[in-house]
């Protein structure tokens, strides 16, 4: 208990508010180094997905605090980590690099046979983990028969979204093959619907491939996952720390890139985002071995339900809300949410995914999610600010990576990720102070309205307050904006407006002037 | 560790050269818990998860050990709770044994080929012996008293086969023919009267006769029903003749149509669903043949006429319709409010509007997309209210 108390002391110490004005030497940090401590011993730990639902539909796990992301920098982003890299909202990537995604090569080889080395009979997603001619394991996941192209599209295209968002995700490709591409590996077994294992025959690929699409040429389309490079240690969960990691010392509730998880996945719809959808890999070589934590399986993403299309439900409400229900039963059903109202195109390839209903602030998951409740307006505007950084274009671009063949689903598609990109940005951006993008430009403090930039909202009128910090006395006084680098070494701007006040502290070091805190 | 800490804490804000950075910071709070690392635990309620999942024990449950499989419930209306046991003689061939709080007792060996000729054709053959000691008898006709409820016992042993061919996907046809030897008798102790006790049994068809039976038939099936264990949308039409030839006698030979029409309309995305029923069964007999009284169609309980005791009205036509509102409370239940209407009668033209006997109720159907696996209904007539508790759906 002692050590807990003290390890929570200290990271609040490290990650202080802008109020406290503490700034060390090296802020803003722009890399935590968690891979810094060699992990040693770590077990592999499988979790149960339904105790994952009960402990969140019926409890209330993590801490649920309101409080600033722990792992924020003080100008309030996220340094690069072995859980999310800024990509796509700092580092523009090119249109080639978001369609590129996570992607190091092609796909699975097709110059030989794939070897089934395992395969899912039981439950309702079949597939099979195959090894290709240049011996790589891959993952393979098929749409399902009434809606061809729709899971295999969502899990493509929200992988690649989700890459350029900042995530650690597999390399997912499309593939296309035919029967004879498969061949079981003699040594492989499975296990059959009565949950015995024994090996695997051909007949069993035949039984598999039965259940999924296959197009008139007699051809599959699937996704292939390629194995992540490490040793799987099992899911990440949504609160408190792995506590085998030395180095995962956030409370993830607490993290700010899992916090602002929740306006992406609301975004791409995402209601799968939990703890059984996210895998931590033990990387590096003995000696520097680091946990790195990956989101995985987009296949419940846009419209896809992975198994059919999209449950209506998805998006609106939890699996188990205990009020909705009684409120259903007690007027006969009279009495529902807006989502059972929701018309959808006849879109098989898409299944159901629309953005006039679309309510970005209320959008849930399939069951609480600690980190997603604890999102405050800062990790929410923060996220909506990474989604707005998607233009038209790289929407469309991204959307065609899914190779849908009707043209009309693409469209529809990139049209609707459209719209609730702007959605977003007119819940967050539009809604809350969004002077954004400070820079220091020859001497000048520059910035610009976010939300008037990105056709939002009006610019507000604004006025700027300059003060010169005291760090010893922690006391500032107001000087005039000319004078600024004479008066201190560190100072104050307010930057105040009908939406509130934000704080950017400058730094003045050996005549360089630096930004070195924004607080919102 | 503590002490730096506090000072860290404690300390106003000094000089940057003073100070750690935050790089340090973080390595120093990682060092920190790196001295005190320990395995991930699992609480009782997540150990006991985990086994039943990692172990497949609700499949391996479910798939039976060594070629025994559970049943539950399913033996016959009326039976009470059951419970029993099926095994895998051969992949096509089954034996299964099933007992019940009240006595019932079922045995059965199935032989059946559900697939070949590309899944066109389908047979089986099955031979059943059942154990009924304490059904209900309330008389013949549509205005019996509720206070008349008697019970016999019957026991039946059949042998029958049947096949047929799959038209198109929803659309299936064929033929069945069998033999089956029953027997009544006054049924076993209970706390309703024998039959005997209430009614004069020489007025009750072949109720002293050991019958065997001949019956051949045909049947016409189309089931256009989205899931048929918990169907929200679709339809199903079904039509059965079935001639039954006593065997023994030439004295109780009759012929038997059945008629079902099962109708679905979805709105709101499938989550509220109107279903309606309507069944019909017609009897025809010549002048010089009877039909046994335990052999007549019969209306009243859970399955069609909720609100009334099982077998309540029997006779030699029957006709019942239901209609049920179901709505979807959350995933995993759905509401229902239903209305039920029946009536029996020994001729067609005694059919009357006015005499329909009506109950209606709610219920709860704890169910999966697929299926519905429990259900709770209450059904309310003019005989009182009647809890059912069932495995599987009503229709």
């Amino acid at each position: 208990m002692k050590q807990t108390l003290a390890l929570t002391i200290l990271i609040t110490v490290m990650v202080p508010s802008a109020f406290a004005q503490t700034f060390r030497a090296d802020d803003p940090v722009w890399v935590d180094n968690d891979a810094a401590i060699d992990v040693k011993h770590i077990a592999k730990h499988k979790l149960n997905d339904q105790y994952d639902f009960m402990i969140h539909a019926f409890g209330k796990p993590g801490d649920r605090t309101p409080k600033r992301a722990m792992n924020v920098n003080t100008l309030g982003e996220v340094p690069d980590s072995s859980w999310f890299q800024n990509r796509h909202a700092l580092r523009r990537m090119s249109i080639e690099e978001l369609v590129r995604g996570p992607n190091s090569g092609s796909g699975p080889s097709m110059q030989g046979p794939w070897i089934v080395i395992g395969a899912k009979t039981e439950g309702i997603t079949p597939g099979f983990r195959v090894r290709d001619a240049r011996g790589d394991v891959y993952f393979i996941k098929f749409d399902p028969p009434q809606n061809p192209e729709m899971a295999t599209a969502a899990e493509v295209i929200s992988t690649k979204f989700f890459y350029a968002l900042g995530y650690n995700v597999p390399e997912n490709y499309l593939a296309f093959f035919t029967r004879q591409q498969l061949v079981a590996d003699r040594k492989a077994v499975m296990t059959d619907d009565a949950g015995r294992e024994r090996p695997l025959e051909e007949a069993d690929l035949d039984t598999i491939l039965k259940r999924v699409h296959r197009s008139q040429d007699g051809e599959y389309r699937a996704v292939a996952s390629r194995q992540i490079y490490g040793l799987p240690l099992g899911p990440f969960q949504y609160f408190g720390t792995r506590p085998d990691d030395p180095n995962d010392i956030f409370p993830h509730e607490h993290r700010r890139e899992l916090r602002g998880l929740r306006v992406f996945a609301a975004w791409l719809n995402h209601d799968d985002s939990r703890a059984i959808n996210s895998l931590d890999v033990l990387a590096g070589v003995p000696g520097r071995r680091h946990v790195r934590h990956y989101l995985i399986d987009f296949g419940s993403t846009l419209g896809s339900g992975s198994v059919s299309a999209q449950k209506p439900r998805a998006g609106w409400e939890y699996m188990w809300e205990p009020g909705s229900a009684l409120k259903r039963i007690a007027t006969l059903g009279l009495w529902d949410r807006n989502w059972i109202q929701v018309k959808y195109p006849n879109l098989p390839s898409v299944g159901r995914f629309e953005a006039e209903w679309f309510d970005p602030k209320s959008w849930k998951p399939e069951y609480p999610n600690p980190a997603f409740l604890n999102a405050t307006d800062e990790d929410t505007y923060w996220a909506a600010k990474i989604v707005m950084a998607f233009t038209n274009d790289e929407i469309r671009a991204i959307v065609k990576t899914g190779q849908l063949s009707d043209p009309a689903a693409e469209t529809y598609l990139a049209n609707t990720l459209i719209a609730r990109r702007d959605k977003i940005g007119q819940q967050w951006l539009a809604t809350m102070n969004s002077f954004d993008n400070f820079a220091i430009v020859e001497g000048e403090l520059e910035f610009e309205h976010l939300g008037s930039r990105l056709d939002l909202a009006r610019e507000p009128a604004y006025q700027t307050q300059w003060f010169a910090i005291d760090v010893v006395s922690e006391t500032r006084r107001p000087v005039r904006k000319e004078d600024f680098q004479r008066e201190a070494a560190l100072f104050l701007v307010e930057v105040t407006s009908a939406a509130g006040t934000i704080n950017v502290h400058i730094r003045e070091r050996d005549g360089d002037l630096q930004i070195v805190g924004i607080d919102r | 560790m503590l002490a730096l800490v506090l000072t860290l804490l404690l300390v106003p804000s000094q000089q940057e050269s003073d100070e750690l950075t935050r790089s340090e910071e973080l390595q120093l709070a990682r060092e920190e818990k790196a001295q005190h690392l320990e395995p991930p635990k699992r609480s009782f309620m997540e150990k006991g998860l985990y086994e039943v999942k990692e172990r497949r024990l609700v499949e391996r449950f479910q798939a039976g050990f060594h070629g025994f499989h559970p049943l539950i419930g399913g033996i016959a209306k009326g039976s009470g709770f059951g419970i029993g046991t099926s095994y895998d003689i051969t992949d096509k061939l089954k034996a299964s044994a099933q007992v019940s709080m009240k006595g019932y007792q079922k045995y059965e060996v199935v032989f059946a080929t559900p697939r070949f000729l590309s899944d066109r054709l389908f047979a089986e053959v099955r031979t059943t012996y059942r154990n009924n000691p304490e059904e209900a008898f309330y008389g013949l006709g549509n205005d019996t008293r509720e206070e008349t409820r008697s019970h016999y016992g019957l026991k039946d042993r059949s042998v029958a086969g049947q096949a047929g061919i799959r038209l198109s996907k929803n659309v299936k046809a064929g033929v069945h023919a069998g033999l089956v030897d029953v027997t009544v008798d006054q049924g076993r102790r209970s706390r309703s009267p024998s039959i005997g006790e209430v009614f004069e049994l020489a007025s009750l068809p072949a109720f002293d006769s050991q019958l065997t039976y001949l019956r051949t038939g045909v049947f016409f099936d189309i089931d256009t029903r989205d899931e048929p264990g918990n169907p929200r949308d679709g339809a199903r039409y079904v039509a059965r003749w079935n001639y039954f030839r006593d065997q023994n006698l030439r004295l109780h030979d009759f012929g038997l149509f059945d008629a079902e029409v099962q109708h679905y309309i979805p709105f709101f995305h499938q989550r509220r669903v109107i279903a309606l029923r309507a069944k019909a069964s017609f009897t025809r007999t010549a002048d010089d043949q009877s039909i046994p009284f335990y052999m007549l169609p019969t209306l009243g309980g859970s399955e069609d006429l909720r609100g009334f005791a099982d077998f309540r009205f029997r006779d030699k036509n029957l006709v019942v319709v239901n209609a049920e509102y179901r709505w979807e409370a959350f995933s995993g239940l759905d509401v229902a409010l239903f209305a039920d209407a029946g009536q029996v009668a020994s001729k067609v033209s005694d059919f009357k509007f006015r005499d329909m006997n009506t109950a209606a109720g709610f219920g709860f159907r704890f169910n999966t997309e697929k299926k519905v696996f429990y259900r709770v209904d209450v059904g309310f007539s003019r005989e009182g209210a009647r809890v059912y508790l069932k495995f599987g759906n009503v229709f």
